[in-house]
């Protein structure tokens, strides 16, 4: 009976430890810092504040979902990672530049990593990723928070 | 004897709910789930209530998404063995794919290079598309096998789970 429990209770351990990396929101090698992983609710009262001063928001991803968003395209594709190069080398470094994209959980994004390095690279001071840990719908849409047309 | 009667009151009891939730529109085994409507690459609608009678796997995928992907090969598999084959609750088997792609030559390059011969449909409408709203999609791939009457037989199997849900409804000769 004991080791009935103890079985049941490693893998109920196992099982939580791989759903907290698959959800988490950074991995041991990712191009952010905590703090750099913007919350959805705090960038929809921003965007949902006109008088609040407006973040340079990049879809970096399949679609410009969030409201006001520039449309870059899959950062994993070179040729939108130099489109997104070009519309950043006239931005200010310390301009608040907001990136997302929001396909599938952070785990398995292949669009963030490249669009958080090259800003990391190009030396910005104030940039964010938006924290959108499984994927725009659940994390943004569904929320009711603001969209582009 | 009044343990049987009782019994039999619940048999009853359960035959008659079961009978209710086949009616219901729902997202949930025994319910009937909403009807799709959304047009191929060629342009034409082709409705899920189209395929009443067939054995239905509705595939919620897009091209964006690798694990969605990886499963194209195993769906072209499982219609290539089932697709002529009689179930006891499908005539045949079909594949109903709803892409949540944003743009169309990506969705569109991709079942033409893939050779995807089932049935293809989207609104090329991404994350935004209302049938991932309909269907409480939180995450893809996704997906539903229903039976002839159009009813959720089960939900989200994938890889030899899915082959060995399809096989139990074999017609046996």
């Amino acid at each position: 009976m004991k080791t009935k429990v103890l079985i049941l209770l490693f893998i109920a351990l196992t099982a939580s430890v791989f759903a907290i990396k698959e959800f988490s929101s950074q991995g041991q090698d990712d191009p952010w810092t905590p703090q750099q992983l913007l919350a959805p609710a705090d960038l929809a009262k921003v965007l949902n504040n006109p008088k609040d001063p407006q973040p340079l928001i990049f879809s970096i991803g399949m679609e410009a979902v969030v409201k006001g968003s520039i449309d870059i395209g899959p950062a994993m594709r070179a040729e939108n990672l130099n489109t997104l190069k070009q519309k950043l080398g006239k931005v200010p470094k310390n301009a608040q530049i907001v990136v997302y994209c929001g396909c599938c959980p952070f785990s398995r994004c292949p669009n963030i990593r490249p669009a958080m390095k090259l800003l990391k690279d190009m030396q910005f001071t104030n940039y964010k990723l938006l924290n959108l840990p499984q994927n725009v719908k659940v994390d943004w849409i569904d929320k009711g928070y603001p969209m582009s047309e | 004897m009044r343990i049987l009667i009782l019994f039999a009151a619940l048999l009853l009891f359960r035959g008659a709910v079961s009978t209710l939730s086949a009616q219901t529109t729902g997202l949930e085994i025994g319910n009937k789930p909403p009807e799709i409507k959304l047009p191929t690459t060629r342009g034409d609608t082709v409705a899920l209530s189209s395929l009443k009678g067939k054995l239905v796997l509705i595939d919620f995928w897009a091209t964006w998404c690798s694990p969605c992907v990886e499963e194209q090969s195993d769906l072209a598999k499982l219609y290539r063995k089932y697709k002529q084959t009689a179930f006891i609750n499908g005539n045949s088997f079909e594949i109903y794919g709803v892409s949540l792609d944003a743009k169309k030559p990506n969705w569109e390059n991709f079942i033409v290079t893939n050779k995807i011969n089932w049935i293809q449909v989207s609104d090329l409408k991404f994350w935004r598309s209302p049938v991932a709203k309909t269907y409480n999609i939180q995450g893809l791939p996704f997906n539903m096998l229903i039976d002839g009457k159009g009813i959720i037989l089960a939900k989200n199997i994938h890889g030899n789970d899915l082959e060995k849900e399809i096989n139990r409804f074999l017609r046996k000769q």
